[in-house]
């Protein structure tokens, strides 16, 4: 890939994570900005910080804002922005 | 200021291999690093982490200088919780990563591995009226226990109630009759706990620890660690990196108000980015810090610090690069050989798929 592929993919991936972001602050009512976070931070514990009920919340509005059901309580998919959005645009996961 | 050593130095394991780190002379391995990286992925380890320091806050304006000097919001911090926090430099790059353990009296902060000198220095010159720093590292030996069933060697050990605390949580209590302040926390995303013992009753307890568990040594716990993006104070924080930089922007509360380094973050949080980091993995071999990182011959970053993962059977590593190439699933070329940059947590931690019974 050339360099400008490769700012192409990295844009992609960094767009969903953003949107990620901004979903994660609004739907918490976290008094951050959404670009505070970034996108190898953890979520959860450590990190961010969520706790269980949040990740109902998150839950239900990953579906609402990507159309993607995670009801599978696979933590791991919680392990940062960046893997989130592997699971909510599958364009970007490793094997795409 | 004297070389750290340990106090239960003697009862470590015939073999043992130590090296420096920083201020502190740690067991760098006990055993074999397969061994004890295995241990901590897939059972229980114990660590010895006198490398750090404790350094006690108490006085009259111990809170107000914790919230000035720490990167965190502790005011709420209560003699049952703890904490991670970043320990910032006016300029905004890291003096430290410390753990704060809420006391009655005040607060103790545990220094990163080597990393206390520095941290006791930085509050020293930051000190206000009515405040007491005091290096409390000889009176304790401070102990982890890590893996998907550390928690059962904490039952078995002290007290099975204990394994399952809220993460962060400090209870005061006994082992074996010594009073202890034991701690759920940890650093390599695995079930974590920390036991701060006095230091004449440290070797009694860490021979009790041994005949349940696996010692790790300091090359498995900072592999551990970088796996699941646990920033590694020595290798990550270098002269002229600010923690946006660094990606622990996630160990700054930038609600608070005020505290040393608030304003270089935010200064450099509303300007525009030149490096960012991202982990990378690929290749057998493991790159030096400082390799350069190119695309078609173009030189677009470098090597922070790189291992050989066993979890991933390849090198590991971290690297900064321009904000618009810093993400995951790129293909890039360092040194010579072909990597892919990755999201985090490198390695997923079997303790998210591991309960508590």
């Amino acid at each position: 890939m050339t360099l400008e592929d490769l700012r192409a993919a990295a844009a992609l991936r960094q767009q969903t994570c953003a949107q990620i972001k901004k979903m994660i602050v609004s739907r918490l009512d976290l008094p951050i900005e959404p670009a505070w976070i970034t996108d190898d931070q953890p979520l959860f514990g450590r990190g961010l910080e969520l706790d269980s009920l949040d990740v109902l919340e998150l839950y239900v509005a990953i579906e609402a804002e990507f159309g993607v059901a995670l009801y599978d309580s696979d933590m791991s998919v919680f392990g940062s922005v960046s893997r989130l959005a592997d699971h909510v645009n599958p364009a970007l996961a490793p094997s795409a | 200021m004297d070389s750290l050593t340990s106090p239960v130095k003697s009862a470590h394991p015939e073999g043992t291999a130590y090296g420096t780190v920083l201020d502190a002379d740690v067991a760098l391995r006990f055993s074999t690093l397969d061994a004890e990286y295995e241990a901590i992925r897939e059972r229980a380890a114990l660590l010895d982490l006198s490398g750090e320091r404790i350094i006690e806050i108490t006085g009259d304006a111990a809170s107000a200088f914790a919230q000035r000097v720490l990167a965190r919001d502790v005011e709420y911090l209560t003699a049952e919780r703890c904490m991670t926090s970043l320990v910032l430099a006016e300029d905004g790059t890291a003096v430290d990563q410390v753990v704060v353990w809420g006391r009655e009296t005040g607060l103790l902060l545990e220094s990163s591995v080597g990393g206390g000198t520095r941290l006791l220095e930085h509050l020293k010159a930051n000190a206000d009226a009515g405040v007491e720093i005091t290096d409390r590292t000889a009176e304790f030996a401070l102990f982890g226990l890590e893996g998907p069933y550390a928690w059962g060697v904490v039952g078995r050990l002290i007290d099975g109630e204990l394994a399952a605390l809220p993460f962060e949580s400090v209870v005061d209590t006994q082992w074996d009759g010594v009073d202890i302040v034991f701690a759920r926390t940890g650093v390599t995303g695995e079930y974590g706990y920390k036991v701060l013992v006095p230091a004449e009753s440290a070797e009694q307890l860490w021979t009790k620890a041994m005949e349940q568990a696996v010692p790790a040594g300091q090359e498995a716990v900072e592999l551990a660690m970088l796996e699941v993006r646990q920033p590694v104070m020595r290798h990550e924080a270098g002269e002229g990196v600010d923690v946006l930089e660094m990606g622990a922007g996630w160990l700054v509360d930038i609600t608070k108000e005020e505290f040393i380094g608030r304003d270089a973050v935010m200064a450099a949080f509303e300007a525009a980015a030149e490096r960012r980091t991202v982990g990378f993995s690929g290749g057998d071999t493991v790159p030096a810090a400082g390799t350069p990182v190119t695309v078609d011959g173009e030189q677009i970053g470098e090597v922070v610090h790189a291992v050989h993962s066993i979890g991933l059977g390849s090198a590991l590593g971290l690297l900064r690069l321009p904000p618009d190439l810093a993400a995951a699933g790129l293909k890039l070329t360092v040194g010579d050989t072909e990597v892919t940059t990755l999201t985090s947590p490198y390695v997923t931690p079997k303790s998210w798929s591991t309960p508590i019974i």
